[in-house]
């Protein structure tokens, strides 16, 4: 009975210390716009105002020229808000968000658009996922200032902080005035009646004012809604991706068969021919010779045998998804259980980015997460393929594409943390150790790079992955099974 | 020997019919193709069968099919297979039928052809021939429940030999000891992996069996 007695006036005064911190805290967070473009269009009038401020003309003249005064110090105020948005807009946003996340629980995701690297066209151009430039150095330093200017969620932010200006600011601004004026008036004699009235109100008013963030942060600070030209957008870095991926593919396997098999073939002829002429003058010797050729051939075989499993794994194409993760399985480090509900064999393509990517995510597990066990579940269901890898490692793995976070300028490719560059795990070499061409060339590979791959197919990572682990991470393709 | 040879390539088939004639066995049937593969095994019912694990019509595992479907008809029927590459999981389907007379070598091995012929000779006696790569991994991963732990190092480079076929004479051979301290080795192994006497080839293969089935997933 006590404490619940107690409780009530407890929780109100906290209600209203935390309210009274929240307003303030969003004053500041959306009181910038203002802080700035008030200013600015009272004394830019002002000092607009003064050019005219001996003019002796008609009527109609003067009219004339306080419409000109007035739109000058419309647009010097655009100007300053324009400068607000472009270099507080994403911090601001960000800390509204943040706001509403840790207050009020709404979590909302914006969708800001990665800096995407540049990549080299067929016909010489440097693309950097906006625009074409002649020379890569141009691509590299327009793709930051790309991403962050041509972002639609930029005019969400802006719109986001002109509505807060009038709506949130005034709303958390209110309880904390009255405070303030009534703070004044009870310092003043005579003014106790009116000065403790306000103080009430502002104090009443605390614990609500700053809830207007809920409803305005949902609907404003969200991602923008996809429209066509955003689509056309991803479809183009995504072809654009495929693209780069490609090559750098063709161009590995060109550099694995003529600087291995195809050098080793030569050699095998030279040998022979030597072995030829060798054969009745020095037999010994032309046996050696011919020796060396059968190791040659041999090593030539080894190098073709690890190349074409970089290119299509021999159990993928011969069983089948699942067969081909189970022999990743077996030929992993550590124990890994296997479990499919696939009731057919997906489309190969499909097959085959899935098999890469979950061998990508099992050789992270093994080599980054320090994990000592792993669960891939490969499942089908409402037309979606989704494999899941599951570790029980020190998790904290993290895209190093996606959602970037503001001024990140850092090329897609960031693998799991503390990995180094899980990049280094290129598909063609997992699970079986000096397998696989050395470096093939793909840019952001790890996590990224598997997202960019999946995206390719419509698909998505996900990622679960708190620090400490387990991780839990997950590739979804839409696909139909037969 | 009556031999069985399965394999697409038109070169390398003709080549593996020259390899073995060499060797004074007869080819009975040269086959290019999963169903023919399956036929000349049920009809020939060789005493020794080279079938590649990849075979038309599909191009996916028909040889492999073939010679297990036509090892559960035919039991202990002796298959060498070959294949561009190896894999644990192919070698443990092939396992999973413990009465002996399984090889599964890559094709680089025929090009040591006394190694091949050896290993082809191995299987049509009913023993196994497992590719060393394949060995390696089957035995260079760790278990959750690892029968290997009590082994000794020396014993466990007789038991992976063992894994690839060779007999005692071959092993002493290769790790320069007496056949008899072999045989010791082999009897401790035994013991160790709780394998009890029996017929002696089939504890060969079950020692490698009972291996995997501690190590297995």
């Amino acid at each position: 009975m006590t404490r619940s007695a107690e409780d009530g006036p407890l929780r109100w005064a906290r209600a209203v210390g935390l309210g009274l911190y929240r307003s303030a805290v969003l004053v500041g967070v959306t009181g910038v716009l203002p802080a700035v473009a008030v200013p600015v269009s009272f004394f830019g009038f002002r000092f607009a105002r003064t050019w005219s401020a001996d003019l002796s003309a008609p009527l109609p003249v003067l009219l004339l020229v306080t419409a000109g005064e007035v739109a000058m110090t419309l647009v010097w105020t655009g100007a300053a808000g324009w400068f607000v948005v472009a270099f507080l807009g994403r911090p601001l946003s960000r800390a509204a968000r943040w706001a509403a996340g840790r207050w009020l629980g709404v979590t909302i995701e914006p969708r800001y658009n990665p800096v995407l690297p540049v990549t080299r066209m067929a016909t010489g151009f440097w693309w950097n996922g906006y625009a074409y430039h002649e020379s890569e150095r141009e691509a590299r330093r327009r793709a930051g200032l790309d991403a962050r200017h041509h972002d639609p969620q930029l005019r969400r932010d802006a719109r986001w902080l002109l509505v807060a200006a009038v709506t949130v600011l005034p709303a958390t601004a209110a309880p904390l005035a009255c405070l303030a004026a009534g703070g004044y008036l009870l310092a003043r004699p005579g003014g106790i009646g009116y000065g403790a009235a306000l103080c009430a109100a502002g104090l009443a008013a605390a614990p609500f004012g700053w809830r207007l963030l809920g409803p305005l942060g949902t609907r404003l600070l969200g991602p923008s809604p996809r429209r066509l030209d955003q689509r056309v957008e991803e479809l183009e870095a995504i072809r654009a991706d495929l693209t780069q991926n490609q090559a750098a593919e063709l161009e590995r396997i060109e550099r694995g068969l003529h600087d291995g098999a195809q050098a080793r073939l030569v050699a095998l002829g030279m040998s022979m021919g030597a072995a030829e002429r060798l054969v009745d003058r020095d037999p010994d010797q032309a046996k050696r010779i011919l020796a060396q050729a059968r190791t040659s051939s041999a090593a030539a075989l080894a190098e073709l045998r690890a190349l074409v499993r970089g290119i299509n794994p021999p159990v993928l194409a011969e069983r089948g998804l699942v067969d081909a993760v189970r022999a990743l399985a077996l030929d992993a480090a550590l124990p890994v259980e296997v479990r499919s509900t696939l009731p057919a064999r997906p489309e190969r393509p499909v097959e085959s980015a899935v098999y890469f990517a979950v061998a990508e995510l099992l050789a992270n597990a093994v080599k980054h997460a320090r994990a000592s066990r792993v669960e891939i579940d490969l499942d089908y269901g409402e037309r979606v393929l989704t494999a899941t890898v599951t570790d029980d490692g020190i998790g904290g793995a993290a895209p190093g594409a996606g959602p970037a976070p503001a001024g990140t300028s850092q090329p897609a490719g960031t693998g799991q943390p503390g990995a180094g560059g899980a990049g280094a795990s290129q598909p063609a070499g997992t699970g079986q150790p000096g397998a696989g061409g050395a470096g093939s060339g793909l840019t952001g590979s790890g996590l990224a790079g598997i997202e960019r791959r999946m995206a390719a197919f419509g698909g998505v990572l996900r990622i679960d992955s708190p620090a400490g682990g387990p991780s839990r991470i997950t590739v979804a393709v839409p696909c139909a099974l037969s | 020997m009556r031999v069985v040879v399965a394999e697409d390539l038109f070169l390398l088939r003709d080549g593996l019919v020259r390899l073995v004639e060499a060797y004074g066995h007869t080819v009975v049937a040269a086959v290019g193709t999963g169903p023919e593969a399956l036929d000349a095994l049920r009809t020939h019912r060789p005493d020794v069968s080279i079938v590649d694990v990849r075979l038309p019509p599909t191009f996916s595992d028909e040889g492999l099919q073939a010679a297990l479907t036509a090892r559960r008809e035919i039991p202990g029927l002796p298959v060498l297979i070959l294949s561009q590459h190896v894999e644990q999981l192919y070698a443990r389907e092939l396992l999973a039928d413990d009465r002996g007379g399984i090889g599964y070598q890559l094709k680089d091995r025929v090009l040591d052809a006394d190694q091949f012929t050896d290993a082809l000779q191995r299987v049509a006696d009913g023993g196994t021939a497992l590719d060393p790569t394949v060995v390696a991994k089957l035995l260079g991963r760790p278990a959750r429940v690892d029968p290997l732990a009590a082994l000794t190092e020396r014993e466990r480079s007789v038991l992976e030999s063992m894994a690839e076929g060779l007999s005692n004479a071959a092993i002493a051979a290769r790790l320069f000891l007496s056949e008899g301290a072999i045989s010791k080795y082999t009897t401790s192994i035994f013991a160790k992996l709780g394998i009890a006497a029996a017929d002696d080839t089939n504890r060969r293969v079950r020692a490698v069996l009972a291996y995997l089935d501690g190590a297995g997933s």
